[in-house]
This record gives C-alpha cells, sequence and structure tokens, in this order.
C-alpha cells in the first residue's frame, strides 16, 4: 500500500491550500481538525479496495474545500473592510517583499527562457509530440493562473480582468508576472488600527 | 432553524446517543453525509450553541495519529433537536413503499 501516504500528502496539501481562504482565527484549529480525520478514511477497511479509500479521501478533500470557501465568505461578511482592498491601496505590498516577488519571477522567467533556447538546440525540428506537450503546457498554465484569478479574493494593483487579459496576452510571461506581483499573499495583510491585533508572526 | 433533510440526519446521528462523542468522519459516514454539507452544517450549530467540540487528547498508542475534534450536543442542543425531530415527518423509511417520496439524497 504504498498509494496510502502519497494520497494522504496530496489531500493533506489541499486541505492546507483550501484553509487559507479561511479567517485567520479559525485557520490553524479547522486545517488540523481536518487533515486529521485523513487517516481515519485512509484506513478505513470497510472501504475496499484501497482505491476507493484514496478517492474517498480525494472527494473529502474537495468537501472541506468547499466548507473553507462558505465559512471563508461568512468570515468576510462580517469584516467587510477586507472586500475591495487593492482599490484603497491597503494591500500594497512593502517594497522589501515587492523586490523579493519580482526577482522570483524574473528568475523562473529566465530560466524558463534558457529552457526553451536549450530544447530549440536539442530538436532543431521539433517532433510532433513535443510541440502537442508544448501547447498543452501552456494552455494548462493558462487555466492555471486564470483560475487563480478568479478564485483568489482580491488581487494587486491592477482590477482583475485586467490581469486575466495580461496572462492570456503573453504565455507564461504574463501568467509569470502575475504569479509574482498580482497574486495576493496567503494571508492579505490588515490595515493597521483598522482591526484586531495581529498574532505573534515568526521572528 | 430551518429542518433539512440532511441536518435532520445529522440530528438523528447525535441523538442516537447523545452522550457519544463523535469525530467528523465518523459523523459523515454515520449519516451519509459529504463533508463539503457536514462541516458548514457543524459550525452553524455550534455557532448557535448546539453542538460543543472538543480536542481529545494524543492518543498514547504510539501510531503516530494525529489527535481528532470531536464533536456533540449541548443540553440546548439536545432540546432543541428532539423537538425538531418530533415536528418532523416520518422518515421514508418507516413510511410505506410508494407512499412517500424519500427525502432528496435519503438513502432507501
Amino acid at each position: 500500500m504504498s498509494r496510502a501516504p502519497r494520497v494522504q500528502r496530496i489531500s493533506e496539501r489541499f486541505i492546507l491550500s483550501a484553509c487559507r481562504r479561511l479567517p485567520e482565527d479559525m485557520r490553524a484549529e479547522r486545517c488540523r481538525e481536518w487533515a486529521a480525520e485523513l487517516p481515519a478514511i485512509l484506513d478505513d477497511q470497510s472501504i475496499r479496495p484501497a482505491l476507493r479509500r484514496a478517492g474517498r479521501a480525494l472527494a473529502y478533500s474537495a468537501g472541506i474545500a468547499r466548507t473553507a470557501r462558505q465559512l471563508g465568505r461568512a468570515g468576510r461578511g462580517a469584516r467587510p473592510e477586507r472586500t475591495s482592498q487593492w482599490r484603497t491601496g491597503a494591500m500594497q505590498v512593502r517594497p522589501a517583499n515587492l523586490a523579493v516577488r519580482a526577482a522570483a519571477g524574473l528568475v523562473t522567467w529566465l530560466l524558463l527562457v534558457f529552457l526553451l533556447i536549450a530544447l530549440t538546440r536539442a530538436f532543431p525540428r521539433p517532433p510532433g509530440w513535443l510541440l502537442i506537450l508544448g501547447v498543452a503546457l501552456a494552455a494548462g498554465f493558462d487555466a492555471l493562473c486564470l483560475a487563480h484569478i478568479a478564485r483568489a479574493g482580491q488581487v494587486r494593483y491592477l482590477p482583475k480582468w485586467a490581469w486575466a487579459l495580461i496572462c492570456l496576452a503573453q504565455t507564461p510571461g504574463g501568467g509569470i508576472i502575475y504569479l509574482s506581483i498580482g497574486r495576493p499573499g496567503r494571508a492579505p495583510p490588515i490595515p493597521p488600527g483598522s482591526g484586531p491585533p495581529e498574532p505573534a508572526r515568526r521572528p | 432553524m430551518k429542518l433539512t433533510g440532511p441536518l435532520e440526519r445529522v440530528l438523528r446521528v447525535f441523538l442516537a446517543d447523545a452522550s457519544a462523542r463523535r469525530y467528523g468522519y465518523d459523523l459523515m459516514k454515520a449519516a451519509r453525509l459529504p463533508s463539503g454539507t457536514l462541516y458548514p452544517m457543524l459550525a452553524r450549530l455550534e455557532d448557535e450553541g448546539l453542538v460543543t467540540s472538543q480536542w481529545e487528547p494524543p492518543p498514547g498508542d504510539g501510531s503516530g495519529r494525529p489527535p481528532r475534534k470531536y464533536y456533540q450536543l449541548t443540553a440546548e442542543g439536545v432540546r432543541v433537536a428532539r423537538l425538531e425531530l418530533a415536528q418532523a415527518p416520518v422518515p421514508a423509511r418507516h413510511a410505506p413503499r410508494g407512499t412517500a417520496q424519500p427525502a432528496p439524497g435519503s438513502t432507501q
């Protein structure tokens, strides 16, 4: 049963990313609660074969994502000041943070360019499967970026439709710019003075 | 509180043994509900003070299993649940076949 740990890891990551939509005050506890149910599902001997247990665990994680969306919406309703921060500028990243993100995006883009150059050297006349693979990867990346924009509560600097346009217009550069700069942080910063005191951060 | 089919099933599971503590997957199986229905409901019931939750102490059996959260009806929850279920229509499985539509999503 080498499958179970992998399924558990995938489900845990899924739950973890779903938990980011929760209000901060309940995030850690909910995440622990939901992840703790996974071993119970994956060890449930009344569901056979193991493949069905794996399916059950993934379906469970999908339900958790729905739950987190619902609870996140309910939490945001209670705190309306969080909704449109990109307009007010309250969500501006700190310059240091922005520089790191932009640098990471640039490095990713450069690596990709080098990879493309290396590939064109290795295959001067690219075989069909490579072209298909390339197009599929590009389309998948675009879809990923659009899904990310659609799911994000708010994005930085530009309205969502503008980011979506950028992602589509320049594959993959636009998507990389969005993911490095436009993507909201994991926990949107609360403007000073308007929210509860921030919990202690990692030193 | 509006008594929907899923809510009714969760309350029945809780009332089957009001003193039992139940964890999420246990409830999902007993009430035959997906996690996306059960957990929002539990959160609402907890907000309304009808259900309380508690972390189990870390299991000492060396399995390394993370501690689970257990749910239980509060005294008020037991009262409200009994009241609501008493007013609810008879569940489909007690009714003669063909006379009543089963509740949406219920098991035959």
